[in-house]
């Protein structure tokens, strides 16, 4: 195990590289489109609900694998195929990101529903009779409670879209997962890089947590 | 009392969840500086009737006039009118997560009503006007209900506004603290604001009120000084809740 990793420790870590990278931007854009489509299925306006309900619905129906396929290798063929406008390339990189961006966004959104519906309805109408316009109030008010309940889950969904990077080893971007299928088939010595990777997978995700544990230290009130 | 100036006048109000008609064709007129006691059993309309005045409720007809400004006017900016009428809540809502001092101090320094120093010294004011100048940095959930309430009263107070709504404010607490709410709605009164409580303190509207509606199945059934209508209610129903009541 230890021979293999000094003979291909530096190619595992900038895979491991590679596979924060890409779960890096997939949670950038995740957290836009979660923070957005939560706060719309939670809008008066039911054209709003309606997309929110629709995009959530849609994304949790269909297996990230198949995602994948789709956005890579589908959404190319659409346009430059069928549709023949122009010729729409995407990298594995770029198609990686918008997968797990959508994946990740529907859950954050469902995550940022329920916390901003778990605030009491109370706290809004305490701040509108104030004559807070409807933004401040959920702003000052609603959000700052809303995200204390929000953490843990949104932790949650971070570590479940870091290791849902392997997963995109299907469309040929090189992170861990697939870095190490290549190791294995020059070396044969399958459980000990398998072993490796698992132990590097679990290393980031303790950090994470406990990044997470001091975090959540941090935003709790000053009084409690 | 000799009515003053119309400070909200109510016109054919309707108000309806669904199928279920809440408030049906309520007309009256509050005047400046009046205080008016809403009583009536429960699922009567009353909370929301209080709720219309500052539209929390979207009425479904009739139209609500503050100040000459008519709130159902689609182009009324009803976050200005909210500015002037305060509502004080049966469960408090406090905002949770910000201490005595920022809660009262939100909303002026927010709407620029006042800058972050005067906004201060209001609240200040205030807290000592329902006595808790020493509870400043203490958090919702650290104050008992009835402390919670006063506090509640406070912020709506550190807006300046003209009229004061009370939503049964003293339901939610235990027996030993409604004085103390009771005692600072008092004093508001006695410094001539205009306000419109609904309540199940009869004690309260006796004292305080200088009208008193009696509302049931959303229509207001009979009004009068608190003399009349606890003295000698005229309508069955009034008579009915008054003995059950008292």
């Amino acid at each position: 195990m230890i021979q293999i990793f000094q003979k291909y420790g530096p190619l595992l870590m900038t895979a491991m590289g590679q596979t924060l990278l890409l779960a890096l931007y997939g949670l950038f854009f995740a957290c836009i489109i979660g923070l957005i489509v939560g706060i719309m299925s939670v809008l008066n306006n039911k054209v709003c609900r309606g997309i929110a309900l629709v995009f959530v619905n849609l994304i949790r129906g269909v297996p990230m694998i198949v995602l994948a396929y789709f956005i890579f290798f589908g959404v190319p063929f659409l346009f430059n195929t069928i549709l023949k406008i122009g010729s729409v390339t995407l990298t594995a990189l770029q198609a990686g990101s918008i997968c797990l961006a959508l994946n990740c966004g529907a859950y954050m959104a469902e995550i940022i529903r329920a916390g901003i519906q778990s605030v009491d309805i109370g706290q809004m109408e305490a701040a509108r009779s104030l004559g807070l316009p409807y933004w401040r109030a959920m702003q000052r008010v609603v959000l700052p409670q809303a995200i204390r309940t929000m953490i843990p889950s949104i932790i949650n969904q971070f570590i479940i879209t870091l290791k849902d990077t392997s997963i995109l080893s299907v469309i040929g971007f090189p992170e861990l997962v697939n870095t190490a299928k290549n190791v294995v088939a020059a070396t044969f010595l399958s459980f000990q890089t398998w072993g490796i990777v698992a132990i590097m997978y679990l290393i980031v995700i303790l950090l994470l947590q406990w990044a997470a544990k001091v975090l959540e230290r941090r935003l709790k009130y000053e009084s409690r | 009392m000799n009515p003053g100036n119309v400070k909200i006048r109510v016109e054919n109000l309707r108000k309806d969840f669904g199928r279920l008609q809440v408030l049906r064709d309520i007309t009256a007129e509050i005047y400046e500086g009046e205080v008016v006691v809403i009583i009536g059993p429960s699922g009567s309309g009353k909370s929301t009737f209080l709720r219309c005045l500052n539209q929390l409720e979207q009425v479904s007809g009739g139209r609500i006039i503050i100040d000459g400004q008519d709130l159902t006017d689609p182009g009324t900016d009803i976050n200005k009118i909210r500015e002037r009428v305060g509502m004080v809540f049966q469960h408090f809502n406090l905002f949770n997560n910000m201490n005595v001092l920022r809660n009262l101090m939100l909303a002026p320094v927010d709407l620029k009503q006042c800058s972050k120093e005067e906004a201060k010294e209001r609240a200040m004011t205030m807290l000592e006007r329902v006595g808790l100048q020493d509870r400043i940095n203490a958090y919702p959930h650290q104050l008992s209900g009835g402390q919670k309430q006063r506090v509640a009263i406070a912020r709506s107070l550190c807006m300046k506004p003209d009229i004061m709504l009370f939503d049964e404010p003293t339901s939610a607490l235990d027996p030993e603290m409604v004085g103390e709410v009771l005692d600072v709605m008092k004093e508001l009164a006695r410094d001539g604001m205009t306000m419109v409580v609904v309540t199940h303190e009869m004690g309260f509207a006796r004292e305080v009120a200088n009208r008193v509606l009696f509302m049931s199945e959303g229509s207001i059934l009979e009004e009068g000084t608190p003399e009349e209508v606890f003295g000698n209610p005229q309508n069955p129903r009034t008579r009915d809740f008054l003995n059950k009541v008292l």
